[in-house]
């Protein structure tokens, strides 16, 4: 990797440092864990039968994963990627950015990465927030067997699938980010394509729909789910869409008229 | 040798009159340039096309002997700058602001703290920008714009929000930079008196054109024959008959009468004589001699 591209990488991700973004990072993938475990405190005489089940990991990822993939994951992408673009905004900071010797690619793909990151930082805690959600009622409530181990690669490659699924929303909030500079453009248009994608599910082409895939990913082992038949190809079509919306993202980001 | 060059810079913001005409900037290696003119008259504009911040519709710019569209990244690696207010992140330190810069310009950290005991914020390194006053922002800014040893800074009005000591630290700051190191300054501001002291050339803009270029001692000459005596009295008819019969060509003003400069002992004889002669002198004195008169006359008549 080009080494000016690392050093506006490490640049861009210090920026982050304290910045509301970063809390919702944090914040928000713990959220819904927390929020399971203070559940099973409260109804702590159903935990024996729930964690002697053979298919209690099954029952918890999907249980844990139903606020995540319909409502968390989209809000967290709309947020987190208009946070890191606000920070320039707010800070009255892209023409400083636009006079740094960088190339207008380095300056737009480093904050990219930061975002992906960040995101990949919100799944990797939120699975631990998952894993710890599991090991804590039943440490806490007597009388309660001890989970059996987690099959790690299964949550690892659903968790991987969840994060590709979430890119097209990504990839459309920086495009919309770097295009408007008040911060309740970018979060109203995201806020609105969630509605709308969410509304979508029981279309039969709501596979087209950028902004539905966390969602269309979940339902689709849910038989109970009003939805259409989701093409076996929905994560191709999130990776195609994510790609059109960074490469528009981009021609926009640098023939702008005026950088900062 | 010129360090920035520009020639017939003209630009237009969208379907809006046009804010610069032909604007042809030399900016001598290691001079302190002082980019005059008031609010509005197009300063801003220019050093923003200068670094690139506004796609440039008409003429070229070089710095370094380049053209900026060719090798803009290059041409970056020697400048530093300040437009406007300073870009700063609120929520991060003083320090961490400049580690920010310190990594895309690839200077050792140890650089951080001289420039921050360099403009006086070495005892507020770990205080969030957000807490600073403006001032304080300002300085950083400055720190900022330092930190990798420009061959040329680009400041736009970098004494806004500094209080008199301030002002008097930033310009020996400046000096001493272009002094020590041969960083040539560029500087704008809306107040020659300010600049006076600290720059070696000078260019007047207004309404988007370049009225004046060069050193400030041409400025000054310049200033020299535009200096004249002005009178004030209770009757400058009758003054200006008593004038014309001492030899002396005075000729009515918007606000009295406009002697030609003098030297004070005749200021004074011319003074007594029409006190003696009876004629009331409400007000006697030299005029259009400092600097700031010569620049409030060219924006004044030669823009209109």
């Amino acid at each position: 990797m080009n080494s000016v591209f690392v050093d506006a990488f490490r640049c861009e991700w210090l920026k982050r440092r304290r910045s509301l973004g970063a809390w919702l990072v944090a914040v928000g993938a713990f959220f819904t864990p927390a929020i399971i475990t203070v559940v099973r405190l409260i109804r702590h005489a159903t935990l024996p039968q729930l964690y002697a089940d053979p298919l209690f990991w099954t029952l918890h990822w999907r249980n844990a994963w139903e606020s995540m993939a319909i409502f968390f994951v989209p809000m967290a992408a709309i947020l987190a990627t208009s946070l890191v673009v606000q920070i320039e905004v707010r800070n009255n900071a892209w023409k400083q950015v636009h006079a740094l010797p960088l190339h207008t690619a380095t300056i737009f793909f480093a904050k990219f990465a930061v975002i992906l990151l960040m995101l990949a930082q919100f799944f990797v805690l939120f699975v631990l927030g998952i894993y710890l959600s599991a090991l804590l009622p039943a440490l806490l409530v007597g009388g309660v067997a001890f989970p059996p181990a987690p099959p790690l690669r299964v949550f690892l490659a659903d968790t991987a699938l969840y994060y590709l699924d979430c890119l097209p929303i990504v990839a459309a909030q920086y495009l919309l980010s770097l295009r408007f500079n008040n911060f309740l453009v970018p979060i109203g248009i995201g806020f609105l394509a969630w509605i709308a994608a969410l509304s979508a599910l029981s279309w039969q082409y709501a596979n087209l729909v950028p902004y539905a895939y966390t969602m269309l990913d979940f339902l689709k082992d849910n038989p109970d789910a009003r939805r259409a038949v989701v093409s076996s190809g929905m994560h191709a079509l999130a990776a195609a869409w994510s790609v059109l919306f960074v490469a528009a993202g981009y021609v926009g980001f640098a023939t702008k008229a005026q950088k900062g | 040798m010129l360090c920035l060059e520009t020639t017939d810079l003209c630009h237009r913001y969208s379907a809006g009159e046009a804010v610069l005409h032909d604007i042809a900037l030399a900016v001598p290696h290691a001079s302190i340039y002082g980019f005059l003119g008031p609010n509005g008259a197009g300063k801003t504009t220019t050093l923003r096309l200068l670094l690139g911040l506004i796609r440039k519709q008409r003429g070229t710019i070089s710095i370094f002997g380049r053209h900026l569209d060719e090798h803009r990244v290059e041409i970056l690696r020697q400048v530093g700058s300040l437009i406007e207010t300073p870009s700063l992140y609120e929520h991060l330190t003083a320090a961490e602001n400049l580690a920010l810069l310190q990594r895309i310009h690839r200077v050792p950290a140890a650089r951080i703290a001289e420039v921050l005991e360099r403009v006086g914020l070495a005892a507020t390194r770990d205080k969030r920008a957000g807490q600073f006053s403006l001032g304080m922002k300002q300085r950083l800014g400055i720190a900022a714009a330092m930190l990798h040893r420009p061959a040329l800074l680009i400041l736009d009005e970098p004494t806004n929000g500094l209080d008199p000591n301030g002002i008097i630290e930033m310009r020996d700051l400046l000096i001493a930079l272009n002094r020590e190191e041969g960083t040539t300054v560029l500087v704008s501001s809306h107040l020659l008196a300010e600049v006076e002291r600290l720059v070696s050339h000078v260019g007047i803009v207004h309404r988007g054109r370049l009225l004046f270029q060069g050193t400030l001692d041409a400025l000054r000459r310049e200033s020299q024959s535009a200096a004249h005596v002005s009178l004030h009295t209770a009757d400058d008819g009758h003054a200006l008959r008593l004038l014309a019969d001492a030899g002396v060509p005075a000729r009515c003003g918007s606000a009295g009468l406009v002697l030609p400069a003098m030297p004070p002992p005749h200021i004074a004889a011319i003074n007594r004589r029409l006190v003696e002669q009876g004629v009331e002198v409400y007000a006697i004195g030299a005029q259009g001699g400092d600097l700031e008169s010569i620049f409030m006359n060219l924006i004044g008549s030669r823009a209109a």
